[in-house]
């Protein structure tokens, strides 16, 4: 079963994102910070990450970019309230395949993360 | 004598001049020791030397000693009209016409080396050096006179401010250049017109410099309106002063004023950036911190949604469950049902389904409507990482009116005037951005115009080179702008449309994105007279923003 580890410190957007995706039949696993996440993988790799980039201790582009050092297979997904301070560049170098703004159209954000997982 | 000598401010050294004659040598340098002062002698002996010596500005006296009168003429021709005070000592036994003759040539006096000139000619060369001494005084005097007045005139003509002197009934009586181009007269013809044509007083209401003609008030960097035929007030910052008189009366005042019509303009725009910068950066902020909320807000309501149609199929079941069993005849059943109607009833069933949904699609609609007003607030403070690119312009608005043309649901005459133009270094996404907003702006202020009666809708657009950049030019037949709303056109949140049709970043973002590109954005309109926004970009932004005070 496809697994995936949503990653972000506000309670509303995980509980959200689960419900988006609760259909997808994807094992959703919740991580409230980037040391808990990590905690989480430890355990076990995970098919996709995605992750909300302002968030205590770490970014979220620093855990992605610990994601794809020690589990390059993952798909490493960013989603941030504010895209614009990030230059593709980054984003590259951190492994990220996409990002997503808050607030995400559902329909796109599903399409978007079926595409990546399939590929 | 020696007591009036020394009364004299001159300087105490008496220079004479002395040509001798050839001869034996007489009383002369002897005599003319006898002044008094001390005294010193050049002696000449020949025509040159003379005459070289004579023009010394520090000499007192030139003494000539028996010379022939073509020489004393010789030597005075050479001094010219600066020479000084000659005394010619005649031989004892020459004509009576030798005094004249020598007059004529231009001595100041004449001493004949009779029995007593050695007496003589100390008190005729000291009157000739008193008089010389005096005439000279006055001269250099005359000079720092007129030197004063001037340099003095030179200040008031050259000072950058305008001043006006104002006698005590408010007559101009002295006006500089600088007043004469501000209050657009010729500063000459305005002395004796009364100071009130310019600065509009009345009995309620004195100007500031009747306030000081007649209360004595004096302003430092006050700010006023001046009144120019034909042209709106023109703002200017003045100080007055009055002038007193040794008793202290006041009989008259001096202002001195500048144009502050360029200094406002310029803090109007300064104030408009900087409420742009402080904008941009509280969007920035702003738009973070909603994000987030509205993140799940928006993607919970598209999930209710859903659950709506998956509790509808639920539901449809339920029905028809209810309806089967309806026709059950059981006691604990018909109870079961008998609630199930009466609750149904109570809590308006069909309704709340029905407006749970709508309630939902409502506020799937809001949440919509907030992600585009944050998505502006992003656009408007976004910093743009795209590269620069060389563009055309006229591309550029092109592809963005046939964009918008297709748009228009009623017919509007499209004019386009395209001018030849360089290639562009922007950010073309950008400035399509702006053009669009301009153009769909133009649309919507026509639609409102036809819709009260209105018969024109054009939209014509205009793009040309000028100074040194590029101009493109949107006139609409549309509603117009009024003065108050103009003023506000390009705020951020200002908007003049429905609620919901616009979030009133429009213009304020384009406005942001022109600056962006080191030009401006203007814009001309009267109510019901149509718009027109102009939009001038620099060749070379970099030139146009180190020109930019």
């Amino acid at each position: 079963m496809t697994r995936v580890l949503i990653v972000d410190d506000e309670p509303g957007i995980v509980a959200s994102l689960r419900r988006t995706l609760r259909k997808e039949g994807w094992e959703i696993l919740t991580a409230v910070g980037p040391r808990d996440a990590l905690q989480i993988l430890q355990g076990g790799a995970v098919d996709m990450v995605i992750s909300d980039y302002q968030m205590p201790g770490m970014t979220g582009l620093e855990l992605l970019s610990q994601v794809t050092e020690r589990w390059p297979e993952t798909v490493c997904v960013l989603i941030s309230g504010w895209a614009d301070s990030m230059s593709e560049q980054k984003l590259r170098e951190a492994g990220v395949r996409t990002m997503i703004s808050k607030p995400w159209d559902d329909g796109e954000l599903k399409a978007t993360l079926r595409t990546l997982l399939s590929s | 004598m020696r007591s009036n000598d020394t009364s004299e401010e001159s300087p105490a050294l008496i220079r004479i001049v002395v040509f001798e004659p050839p001869g034996p040598p007489n009383e002369t340098l002897a005599a003319l020791d006898r002044i008094g002062a001390e005294v010193e002698f050049s002696r000449c002996t020949d025509l040159e030397t003379c005459a070289q010596a004579a023009a010394d500005d520090e000499v007192d006296l030139v003494v000539f000693d028996r010379r022939a009168t073509t020489e004393i003429s010789a030597v005075l021709a050479a001094l010219g009209a600066s020479a000084p005070p000659s005394v010619a000592i005649l031989d004892k036994g020459s004509p009576e016409s030798d005094a004249l003759e020598a007059f004529r040539a231009g001595v100041s006096d004449c001493v004949r080396e009779a029995g007593d000139y050695a007496e003589v000619l100390p008190v005729v060369a000291l009157e000739q050096i008193r008089r010389w001494r005096q005439q000279r005084k006055r001269a250099v005097a005359d000079r720092k006179i007129a030197w004063l007045e001037r340099y003095s005139e030179n200040i008031v003509q050259s000072i950058n401010s305008a001043l006006l002197v104002v006698d005590v009934d408010g007559q101009i009586t002295l006006a500089n250049s600088t007043a004469g181009a501000t209050l657009d007269a010729d500063p000459l013809e305005m002395t004796a017109r009364s100071i009130d044509e310019w600065f509009p007083s009345s009995a309620l209401e004195p100007s500031l410099v009747r306030q000081t003609l007649e209360k004595g008030v004096r302003f430092r960097g006050a700010e006023t309106m001046i009144a120019l035929p034909g042209r709106d007030a023109v703002p200017i910052g003045i100080s007055c002063t009055p002038l007193l008189d040794s008793d202290g009366g006041t009989h008259g005042a001096v202002a001195i004023f500048q144009d502050l019509s360029e200094i406002k303009q310029l803090q109007q725009q300064i104030l408009q950036q900087e409420k742009m910068a402080s904008i941009g950066q509280l969007a920035a902020g702003v738009a973070h911190e909603i994000n987030n909320p509205m993140g799940f807000i928006h993607a919970n309501l598209y999930q209710m949604a859903e659950y709506l149609d998956d509790l509808d199929a639920y539901l449809e079941v339920v029905d028809s469950l209810v309806e089967t069993a309806n026709e059950v005849a059981n006691p604990a059943l018909g109870s079961v049902l008998g609630r199930l109607a009466e609750t149904r009833k109570r809590v308006d069933f069909n309704f709340l389904r029905e407006d749970f949904r709508k309630a939902v699609l409502e506020s799937q609609e809001g949440s919509e409507r907030i992600r585009h007003i944050v998505r502006d607030l992003r656009d408007f403070s976004h910093k743009g990482n795209a590269e620069r690119s060389l563009a055309d312009v006229n591309q550029c608005v092109d592809t963005t009116a046939n964009i918008v043309f297709t748009m228009m649901k009623h017919s509007v005459v499209l004019e386009k005037e395209y001018g030849e133009l360089p290639e562009l270094s922007c950010y073309p996404m950008e400035l399509k951005q702006v053009f669009m907003n301009l153009l769909v702006n133009a649309y919507q202020s026509i639609e409102e115009a036809l819709a009260s009666g209105s018969r024109e809708a054009a939209i014509r657009i205009v793009t040309a080179e000028k100074n040194a950049g590029i101009v493109v030019r949107v006139t609409d037949t549309g509603v117009g702008i009024s003065e108050s709303d103009r003023q506000r056109i390009f705020d951020p949140f200002f908007t003049t449309k429905e609620v919901g049709a616009g979030t009133g970043l429009g213009l304020s973002t384009s406005y942001a994105i022109i600056e962006r590109h080191g030009g401006h954005m203007t814009v001309d309109s009267e109510p019901q007279q149509g718009a027109t926004f102009e939009v001038w970009l620099p060749l070379d932004p970099v030139a146009a923003s180190s020109e930019a005070p």
